[in-house]
């Protein structure tokens, strides 16, 4: 009876929750997403930001194009291994050689060699692994500190934070490894800063902004790594048809069915 | 001499569309316009930003279709709006759209941009996609381009810009659910409204700036 009871009410309260927020069909849990994304651009405002903005003013860019570039080596070995398991022996090839050479003339990372020798900086995430594994749609989801990602995307976050080699083998000190990870994440926050402020002069709602425009881009992301050749076609990336909405050169009069046809597109 | 040069830049980029009529390749108009609007950008000395931005929203209006832009934005509603409060949407939502471009290219006026020269044809050759990659000015190394696709259609006047994405994401469309909202708890004029206050308060920032 009382788990019949709580089965109705939640129910009830799931749908409810889609029937306030159904815009779109990618964020089921767009309430949950809200209060996180709510908290994270607190602390955004409040700590990440101002810190970001200091960091870049204190440091040179060559400074902070080292540290980037010496993430981006680390990051560029767990590539590889998401290469491997995804099975892109080309990819997985290119990301080997650009730790080797990275860690070795570039000084442990610290400078970029392997792009100028055409060695694409394409990294494989786990997000990606589990895409290619068949994991295509996923929802959206707002990670607390780290923001927009998906279920998918999050769930291989979590799993390379939580395996995390880096920090037994480079950062064998708490600290130490706390501080790497604070200076990954202003570093990160850094080079976002221009994104944001147009994030947050353009949009109206910048969260439902922020997220339609992250799995778009992120869509994107996945079908340009699904295809053996660069991503040549970027599909409108909406079902529309724009013709049916608004005939060329001229404003329909709200004439659904019968759209204007245009002189200069045949169709 | 310089002031009749200024004065006349705009109407100089007015002028262009007649100029360049439906023979321009979508590639070329991109190109071209690309290059203007970088030129103009260049002119920016710290005193000048206002004078420069004004020249480039000049310069690039005539280039985007807004109304189409509009739709495309707000979607399945554009239908149910009548001509009048499409007009008026598409007046808001144009200059919410020109300031927001202004700005992005100021803060990006060194970036380098490479118009790549196969665009893609839909639609029997009446509609294209341009890609360009853009490098960003402090990104020595490492950074990858950014690429920034354009959605052309062929009009009487020559082609217009419609859509324009970034690394796969339509500045556009990411407006949709925001308006699919409004549209729904406010209604057409709510949303009308509620781009009027977003512009409104852009301009006192821009002012207080």
């Amino acid at each position: 009876m009382k788990a019949a009871q709580i089965a109705v009410l939640s129910t009830l309260l799931l749908a409810t929750g889609c029937a306030t927020h159904p815009s779109n069909p990618q964020d089921p849990l767009e309430p949950f997403n809200r209060s996180i994304y709510t908290f994270n651009d607190k602390l955004d405002r409040a700590v990440a930001k101002p810190v970001a903005k200091a960091y870049r003013q204190v440091t040179p860019q060559p400074v902070r194009t080292g540290v980037n570039n010496f993430f981006d080596n680390l990051l560029d070995a767990y590539s590889f291994v998401n290469d491997v398991l995804s099975v892109q022996p080309v990819k997985a090839m290119n990301d080997l050689m650009r730790v080797a050479v990275n860690t070795t003339f570039g000084v442990f990372g610290l400078v970029d060699f392997a792009t100028p020798m055409g060695l694409q900086n394409n990294k494989t995430t786990l997000g990606d692994t589990l895409a290619r594994w068949g994991w295509k749609d996923s929802s959206y989801l707002v990670l607390p500190v780290l923001g927009p990602s998906t279920v998918r995307d999050g769930l291989g976050t979590a799993t390379t934070l939580y395996v995390g080699p880096e920090r037994r083998i480079l950062f064998k000190d708490p600290a130490t490894a706390n501080t790497a990870a604070g200076l990954l994440f202003v570093s990160k926050r850094e080079r976002l800063l221009d994104v944001t402020d147009a994030v947050d002069e353009a949009a109206i709602d910048p969260y439902s902004y922020t997220r339609d425009a992250f799995l778009q881009l992120r869509a994107a992301q996945i079908r340009g790594s699904q295809a053996s050749a660069p991503a040549a076609a970027t599909p409108a990336a909406d079902d529309m048809d724009i013709d049916q909405l608004v005939a060329p050169d001229a404003a329909p009069s709200s004439a659904p069915a019968s759209v204007k046809p245009d002189a200069s597109a045949p169709r | 001499m310089k002031k009749l040069f200024f004065t006349l830049l705009p109407l100089l980029a007015l002028a262009m569309p007649v100029i360049a009529r439906a023979d321009v390749s979508p590639v070329d108009f991109v190109r071209d316009n690309s290059k203007q609007v970088m030129e103009t950008l260049k002119k920016d000395d710290g005193h000048n930003t206002r004078k420069v931005r004004e020249q480039v929203e000049a310069m690039v209006l005539p280039k985007f279709d807004f109304k189409r832009m509009t739709a495309l934005a707000v979607g399945k509603s554009w239908r149910t709006a009548t001509p009048d409060q499409q007009d008026q949407l598409a007046t808001q939502f144009q200059t919410l759209l020109v300031r927001v471009y202004a700005s992005t290219m100021t803060r990006y006026k060194n970036a380098q941009i490479d118009v790549k020269p196969n665009a893609i044809l839909n639609n029997s050759g009446a509609e294209a996609i341009v890609h360009t990659e853009v490098t960003l000015p402090n990104s020595s190394n490492g950074q990858k381009p950014v690429s920034v696709d354009y959605t052309l259609y062929k009009t009487t006047q020559g082609w217009r810009v419609f859509n324009v994405s970034v690394e796969g994401a339509s500045l556009v469309t990411a407006y949709r659910s925001q308006f699919d909202t409004e549209v729904r708890n406010t209604g057409v004029d709510g949303l009308i409204k509620l781009l009027k206050d977003k512009n409104a308060k852009l301009a006192a920032q821009q002012a207080g700036a």
